[in-house]
């Protein structure tokens, strides 16, 4: 063990990492894995907007989640638990805390919201409140500890914005809207995990021109200039674009660890419509705007 | 772009995209394969030049010596716990050895029985600091451990023999000229790597600045330390231990800078010098008083806006004009006392910087900096075996958990001694 222990440079994933996760050997299939991993996402993302926290902050609520279920297994942590952990650590990180109260409830009100229950506000300093924080802090020393506190997540945002302007792509009416957008759904893939967050800044710029047909410099390719390999822009918006072809089936997926079990045998709300695609879920609602948004120097 | 086969590493693939599914999302991209068929696209006419043909997707996992992996905090046990050195209100440190190496670290204890707010964002602050900011002059952090309870967290740290303020109180006379020159070199390099990187320290004093026996200072205990950035967040009062706190912050200014930092420095940099701290007030109105009667009455031509800052009119107005600086410092050199006063001068936007500070003639006059290496050395609190450590085996006495044997120094320790140091009552 004489490699680095603790660094701010983000950690990637090795191979076997990758390929066998914890959940997968505790038998969660790999469409399973996904689906319980983009809710995590969402309801990270849903939350970071109702908490009107800053976007670095979800993005990096977002990657620790991911990061968590590198060395876990969804069978023994709820995705509820661990997204409130990470959303809790993550305003920490990005010094915006926030209060257990807004957290609880904002939580709350989500997990009704995706499940089709009845909106009714928590009742005020019920067991509720107290079961759902005692479960944020445990989830929130256990993503330290899993993680060996590499918590300092690097994000490609403020790197995105430096790329656009170097592009002269910053007034343009729509690719940095959209570049944005897809930085913010990449969160849902395994691309923070496995790229350093240049790369993935290249490959949204890549993927956002090419979707409004406008033309960047090519002798030298761009993308070289700035120290990135094609092959892995297009493996990059390769996992982007794919997101918005996979459905999530987000009232029958289990948030807590009670419901996990019924979910993998299938029986977790069956009789809930089967299928708000992902891609209305991804979409428009989960993108904070880039304009007014504040970027940190740090992201 | 022909690569070597055995660097390229396949992973799993992205799922496959559907092609009958309707894409239900507005501002949904078209597939990729329609994209790698529309010749006009800029991609596309690269790689035709290029003679290249479409990489199949994949991910691509670099080799694991380029960056961290993924893994769990290690368990206290590697560590064998040989002593306790200190405790503070942020937590115990303890003297331990790392049982595969040998090495000898130090282990902080967090306190976290008390937090009501999860891990506190202070001990994350201090974490972050102490991995951003890699320098000779600040302590470095190895790793961090966990014990049995997730209560139970432990930064891994290098062991340093001395802190100074131990140390000083524990000195006849005072540093040598030269010695003190060599100290505060380092200690302003040190400051001058945080201010770069939007560091504040806000608790730099003597008791935090420890000294290996290399001559060596390291910065340490960061746990008031965070990032500053334009325009500033709201920031935290009070800062800064007593005695360091600038008169801005004295006098209740709702933003500060880098310069609260200098600050401190130069209040060690005149404990250095006469071996005894510079205003040790017990209040923070005796604490401006004593600024006031050593460096005269502030007022707003030499301190813009002085007047407007929050406390400004709750001033004591006893009249004492003048710099007394020189009569605490008698024998120190013209130069030595042109940067003493710039660093505590009232104005913070006037204030040296670490920068300006260690280019300051100072330290290029006669005597030079004295090396490191020729520092004098002194045996170690903390490590109460100072002597029999040589032999592989320590003694028992200090093998157990938590044992706090405060006087074990006997012929060493320095502390015990009649001293003139002061002691902060914290």
């Amino acid at each position: 063990m004489s490699q680095v222990k603790l660094s701010l440079q983000n950690a990637l994933l090795t191979l076997e990492q990758l390929q066998q996760t914890p959940s997968r050997e505790d038998g969660i299939t790999e469409e399973q894995e996904d689906h319980l991993r983009q809710l995590g996402c969402h309801l990270i993302q849903h939350a970071g907007i109702l908490l009107k926290l800053p976007q670095v902050a979800m993005a990096t609520g977002q990657i620790l989640f991911q990061r968590f279920f590198y060395q876990a297994s969804l069978r023994k942590f709820a995705v509820r638990d661990i997204s409130m952990g990470s959303v809790f650590l993550a305003a920490k990180v990005e010094e915006c805390p926030i209060r257990f109260l807004d957290l609880v409830n904002v939580f709350d009100h989500l997990i009704k919201k995706f499940h089709r229950l009845p909106l009714d506000p928590m009742p005020a300093y019920q067991q509720t409140f107290y079961t759902l924080k005692d479960a944020t802090v445990v989830a929130e020393m256990q993503i330290l500890k899993k993680l060996s506190f590499n918590v300092h997540v690097q994000t490609p945002y403020a790197i995105m914005i430096n790329y656009l302007k170097v592009l002269e792509l910053m007034d343009h009416p729509i690719i940095p809207q959209l570049a944005w957008s897809y930085l913010n759904d990449g969160l849902r893939t395994s691309i923070y995990i496995c790229y350093q967050p240049p790369t993935i800044a290249c490959s949204v710029i890549w993927l956002a021109a090419m979707k409004e047909n406008v033309a960047l410099p090519t002798s030298p390719a761009w993308w070289e200039v700035l120290d990135a390999k094609l092959e892995d822009i297009e493996n990059i918006a390769g996992h982007i674009t794919s997101l918005y072809h996979r459905p999530l089936p987000i009232s029958t997926l289990p948030f807590t660890i009670e419901q996990v079990e019924p979910y993998l045998r299938g029986e977790l709300n069956k009789n809930a419509s089967n299928g708000s695609p992902a891609a209305a879920a991804t979409g428009s609602l989960s993108s904070t705007s880039i304009k007014g948004t504040r970027v940190s120097r740090f992201s | 772009m022909p690569r070597d086969p055995d660097t390229l590493r396949e992973g799993p693939r992205p799922p496959s995209v559907d092609d009958n599914m309707t894409p239900v999302y507005s501002q949904e991209p078209e597939d990729q394969e329609t994209y790698r068929h529309r010749s006009q696209t800029p991609v596309d006419t690269y790689r035709e030049q290029a003679g290249e043909a479409a990489p199949e997707y994949h991910i691509e996992v670099p080799e694991t010596e380029q960056h961290p992996v993924l893994t769990q905090c290690r368990s206290v046990e590697n560590y064998e716990k040989l002593n306790r050195i200190s405790e503070g209100t942020y937590g115990v440190v303890y003297r331990a050895r790392d049982r595969i190496t040998g090495e000898i670290v130090a282990l902080k204890k967090l306190k976290l029985d008390q937090e009501k707010n999860g891990f506190p964002i202070t001990s994350l602050r201090e974490i972050y600091t102490l991995l951003l900011a890699k320098h000779p002059h600040i302590v470095n952090v190895r790793e961090i451990v966990v014990g049995d309870t997730l209560t139970q967290i432990f930064i891994v740290m290098d062991f340093i023999e001395h802190d100074l303020k131990e140390l000083m109180s524990g000195m006849r006379s005072p540093f040598l000229q030269s010695e003190v020159k060599t100290l505060m070199l380092q200690l302003l390099s040190a400051t001058e790597l945080l201010h770069e990187n939007w560091i504040l320290h806000r608790d730099l004093k003597t008791s935090n600045l420890l000294l290996n026996n290399k001559g060596e200072i390291k910065v340490a205990d960061f746990g008031l330390a965070r990032r500053y950035g334009e325009p500033q967040g709201v920031l935290t009062q009070p800062v800064v231990t007593l005695w360091y706190r600038s008169p801005e912050l004295l006098l209740g200014a709702k933003q500060y800078t880098t310069a609260v930092d200098i600050w401190s420095i130069g209040c060690i940099f005149a404990e250095f010098v006469n071996n005894e701290p510079l205003l040790p007030a017990r209040s923070e109105a005796e604490q401006l008083e004593k600024i006031f009667k050593l460096l005269g009455m502030p007022n707003d031509k030499i301190w813009p806006g002085f007047s407007k800052l929050p406390l400004a009119s709750h001033v004591p107005n006893f009249v004492q004009p003048y710099n007394l600086l020189r009569s605490r410092l008698p024998y120190l050199t013209e130069n030595g006392l042109d940067l003493m006063s710039k660093m505590l001068t009232y104005d913070p936007t006037r204030r040296i910087t670490a920068e300006d500070a260690l280019k300051h003639p100072y330290f290029s006059e006669a005597p030079p900096p004295k090396h490191p290496s020729m520092f004098p050395t002194w045996p170690s609190k903390g490590e109460k075996t100072a002597k029999k450590n040589a032999s592989p085996s320590a003694p028992q006495a200090v093998h157990g958990h938590g044992q706090d044997e405060e006087e074990a120094g006997g012929l060493f320790n320095f502390a015990n001694q009649e001293s003139t140091g002061f002691r902060l009552k914290v």
